[in-house]
């Protein structure tokens, strides 16, 4: 009876937060709801993506892409614990986070259960009112396989006279053998995510990250990742055949300044033992990936506007074949993109987008492919 | 003893026992005090609640209570006020302070706790130190006259909003004559 009490109040909820999405004040309309005295403990919230993809000359996808919902509840003043229910394309369901947050001191919080890595931009800020375009960028789809999140421990704080935040922790990594899906490939580590479900451990994996926010306007980002990705075999698990050495470094800047924002990221990947690798599972896992994009965006509309209609060009250039041994450099995997749109935000929390991209690869005579998107993203 | 020693001895104690009476937990009266010291450099303070009547409460933005407004006194003078209050921000509330002084500029604005691993940036000194020297005569818009923080937008506006509604508070008493 409970379950079924707040199965409603949670569909009540959601429904009335997608209807009011206009309001200056921020506490969301869930919040307002739950919060019965003094101390609120509950928070629900989340996100949803609906999504047309209209590639040239073939079918249209219209698509629920995500949806998620977020709960949170405040045990104590210190204590928290964050949740994400994703449904994917209406019919995946999984868990994005799941994690209980300490803290110790001003400076200081402590972190353990399925998180998100932190590396890149959108990886940790993926809602769909904070990024440009229907869809999120490529490199963060095949260099840094987003969203990506395992289950792990760590620190977290901040140091406010400095403007400095920082990361670090001990996680569960990429899997070697993922069902018969492998790494390699044009998403290069994308398979290899297990997502905290039932997931095996036999090599840790380290996080960290540090962000700075000291320049007005400006938020710098510097992340590294450094692990050996999961064998199938305990007895495996230092042998380069099936378990390969993962090294990552990230590198991300985004700046707003009045009617003005901009973004880019740097990524690049070290793959250690990946010919053993391609051996073993008859794959195509580089040595190097490399991914990095620059976006520049200009809101059409005066800052006095409760709304924005922002304008953008986003320019990726990835490659999971960067550098090979042992096996052929496929060309394809080469790729640039170009996105040009339109990002409406017509009440905060409400975003309506348009776009269009070019994607070309460095086959000789590669043709073009032209993709139109439409997009609904909202966030509360 | 010192007659000086003894006064100032009495005055902090005034103060420890005004302090308690105000429903302010122990750690956010204990950064109020180091705010204020710091801010006004005088240790020799004493905090009011400033009673605003329940007709003027109506036509204000804030709520003011008898634990979130107070006059700062040194040495019977009035020196500025203070303002403690909690805001929403991503999946928590954080405390923050706003220090005035006589002239009803803003002299600080401070984050004291921040309960959440998101939007934490609004704590930085650096990005704090915009509301200075701000005043009833100030517009507080996101973007335009406060500069936003990637990934720290829920926050971002909780404290422009926040400081937004206690200015313009600040200006109707001011209007009013009760400040």
């Amino acid at each position: 009876m409970k379950r079924v009490v707040l199965a409603v109040l949670m569909s009540l909820t959601t429904a009335i937060g997608f209807a009011q999405t206009n309001g200056s004040s921020n506490v969301n309309i869930a919040q307002r709801i739950l919060d019965s005295g003094q101390n609120q403990k509950i928070t629900i919230g989340g996100y949803a993506e609906i999504d047309y993809n209209q590639p040239e000359g073939a079918n249209g996808n219209m698509d629920i892409h995500r949806f998620v919902l977020m709960l949170g509840y405040k045990f104590n003043d210190k204590t928290q614990f964050i949740t994400e229910i994703e449904y994917e394309h209406v019919k995946e369901v999984y868990i994005e986070q799941a994690f209980v947050n300490y803290n110790i001191s001003d400076n200081v919080s402590l972190r353990g259960g399925l998180m998100l890595v932190p590396m890149g931009i959108v990886n940790e800020y993926h809602e769909p009112t904070t990024f440009n375009g229907v869809e999120r960028p490529n490199v963060d789809k095949s260099i840094i396989p987003t969203t990506w999140r395992e289950i792990g421990v760590g620190v977290n704080g901040r140091w406010d006279d400095a403007s400095l935040k920082y990361q670090a922790y001990i996680l569960n990594g990429f899997i070697s053998d993922n069902g018969g899906k492998y790494l390699g490939g044009k998403n290069g580590l994308r398979n290899g995510r297990q997502k905290g479900a039932g997931s095996v451990f036999n090599n840790a994996n380290f996080s960290a990250k540090l962000d700075y926010y000291g320049i007005q306007g400006l938020k710098l980002g510097l992340a590294a990742y450094a692990g050996r990705t999961q064998a199938t075999d305990y007895e495996n698990r230092n042998d380069d055949a099936f378990a390969v050495g993962v090294k990552m470094i990230g590198l991300d800047a985004r700046y707003i300044n009045q009617r003005f924002s901009a973004r880019g990221q740097f990524i690049k990947t070290y793959i250690d033992g990946a010919a053993a690798y391609n051996t073993e599972y008859s794959s195509d896992l580089g040595d190097e990936m490399q991914g990095w994009y620059v976006e520049g965006a200009y809101n059409l509309l005066s800052l006095d506007n409760a709304q924005a209609l922002t304008g953008f060009v986003r320019y990726e250039d990835y490659d999971t074949h960067h550098a090979v041994s042992g096996i052929t450099e496929n060309l394809a995997f080469d790729r640039k993109d170009i996105t040009v749109g339109l990002s409406y935000m017509i009440a905060p929390g409400t975003v309506v987008k348009a776009d269009h991209q070019w994607f070309d690869n460095a086959v000789d005579g590669n043709l073009v492919k032209k993709q139109f998107n439409l997009g609904l993203g909202v966030w509360f | 003893m010192n007659f000086k020693n003894v006064s100032k001895g009495f005055l902090f104690v005034l103060f420890t026992l005004t302090l308690s009476s105000f429903q302010l937990s122990k750690s956010i009266q204990k950064k109020l005090n180091k705010e204020i010291k710091s801010a006004f450099d005088t240790s020799t303070y004493i905090l009011k609640p400033f009673l605003v009547t329940e007709e003027v409460k109506k036509s204000l933005l804030v709520k003011f209570t008898d634990s979130n407004f107070y006059s700062i006194e040194d040495n019977g003078k009035l020196i500025g006020y203070a303002f403690v209050e909690r805001a929403p921000s991503k999946t928590a509330e954080f405390d923050y302070l706003v220090l005035l002084d006589a002239a009803l500029i803003v002299k600080k604005a401070k984050v004291l706790i921040y309960r959440e691993e998101y939007g934490g940036e609004i704590a930085s000194t650096r990005w704090l130190k915009q509301f200075i020297g701000k005043s009833e005569k100030d517009s507080f818009v996101y973007k335009k006259d406060i500069s936003a923080i990637s990934g720290a937008t829920i926050s971002v506006r909780s404290m422009t909003t926040s400081v937004n509604n206690l200015m313009k508070s600040v200006a109707v008493l001011h209007q009013k004559n009760i400040l």
